[in-house]
């Protein structure tokens, strides 16, 4: 009864109507100062993402892999990369869809329990969400057997591609 | 005299597809977001009837289709025995099944896991017949093994899993259009085949006061108020 009771006060509070987050940029420029590339990145990146407004971040690993597919506009972007049986993509985005106190004792509790990275194998894809310089990314891994291939059961891969992550572009 | 005609044949043809569409909304029946079938399927969120995706399109083209159990129902692996396509599953009401027990986190779900997103049955139990749709206008932005990722113009990301990979009519990148066909409703899941159903869930983002956090929400809600649309002919 309680929780029912939770619910419907924490979900009265939540508002409709998202908007863009703030990218806190002060915390990006020292780093991405260090993390300039000396080889060009190819092209297939620079022009797909010279639009983003959030900081891009690729694993190192792929970063010049002139096969992979970037879906992006101002506000997010998504770079796909094929490998053999499997598709990682890395994805970032500034946009909120909804907002919500945070007094709320659900979205509190919420927040605080949250990971600087959370890794989750759902629908067999390995995926892990972190949030940096106040907006969120993602990473995924799909594979054509995920109940076999140890890239979406165990978390080697994805906290490999999560540990190289390296800002390859985006702006104010 | 012919116009008198070409109106009496219109207002018979309105009335009737009124009617038809009425009939069609009096037939559809749903259990309340949050109550799971069976109860000790795992604990919903009772009472949260928020649309978190409202005006969407629903993701199959045409009515009817069900929203219940893949593991629980008929056939599943931790429901009664019987094939997958018994009659069963493929009838009213609607069982909402988002936070269904899986060992999956959710923090949306009493206990912390659940399941994403809710499986949905077509019409009838057969495969590569029955059209998934872009819910909004957006951009496909990735194609996975057995996924198809709608980023919509509202920034959600609507997540299609399970559709025939050699079905699909769109492609990373491509621009859609509401209701544009996507693919065909199937039981592919990379080499180990699920059942036949699409899978469907929400991500978007909450702001928590000056922290933000992507989330997985209940879409049962948001697809009751689009199937009701589908089925008065108005998606």
């Amino acid at each position: 009864m309680r929780y029912i009771y939770l619910s419907i006060i924490s979900l009265s509070i939540l508002s409709a109507g998202g908007g863009v987050l703030d990218v806190d940029w002060s915390t990006v420029i020292p780093k991405s100062g260090q993390q300039k590339a000396s080889v060009p990145y190819p092209k297939v990146l620079t022009d797909g993402i010279k639009d983003v407004h959030l900081p891009v971040y690729l694993s190192s690993q792929y970063a010049y892999d002139k096969n992979m597919i970037v879906v992006a506009d101002k506000n997010f972007y998504t770079i796909s990369i094929d490998l053999k049986d499997a598709v990682v993509t890395f994805q970032g985005d500034k946009t909120f869809q909804e907002s919500v106190s945070p007094t709320n004792p659900e979205f509190q509790k919420i927040s605080k329990s949250s990971a600087p990275v959370e890794y989750v194998l759902a629908e067999g894809i390995m995926s892990a969400t972190f949030n940096r310089h106040g907006v969120n990314y993602m990473i995924d891994i799909e594979c054509e057997e995920p109940k076999k291939d140890k890239r979406c059961r165990e978390t080697s891969l994805i906290s490999s591609l999560y540990n190289t992550l390296t800002m390859v572009g985006g702006r104010p | 005299m012919r116009y008198l005609l070409i109106a009496m044949i219109l207002f018979v043809f309105t009335s009737c597809s009124q009617k038809s569409s009425t009939e069609k909304l009096q037939r559809f029946s749903y259990t309340p977001a949050g109550k799971l079938v069976p109860p000790t399927s795992g604990q919903g969120r009772i009472g949260d009837n928020y649309i978190y995706a409202p005006a969407i399109r629903f993701p199959i083209e045409k009515a009817p289709a069900y929203i219940n159990s893949q593991v629980y129902g008929v056939g599943g692996y931790l429901g009664p025995r019987g094939s997958l396509c018994s009659p069963k599953n493929y009838q009213y009401p609607w069982h909402d099944n988002y936070c269904e027990k899986r060992g999956w986190k959710m923090p949306l779900c009493r206990g912390g896991k659940g399941h994403q997103g809710v499986d949905i049955r077509t019409a009838t139990c057969e495969k590569r017949k029955y059209y998934t749709v872009a819910v909004e206008d957006g951009i496909i932005s990735s194609i996975g093994k057995y996924t198809v990722s709608l980023r919509g113009k509202s920034g959600r990301t609507y997540r299609y899993l399970h559709q025939d990979p050699h079905s699909l009519r769109v492609h990373r990148g491509e621009h859609v259009k509401r209701g544009q066909r996507l693919g065909l409703v199937s039981n592919y899941m990379g080499s180990t085949p699920t059942s036949i159903h699409l899978h469907f869930d929400i991500r978007q983002t909450i702001k928590i006061g000056n922290k933000s956090k992507v989330m997985f929400v209940p879409p049962y809600t948001s697809l009751v108020d689009a199937y009701k649309r589908l089925l008065q002919g108005n998606p």
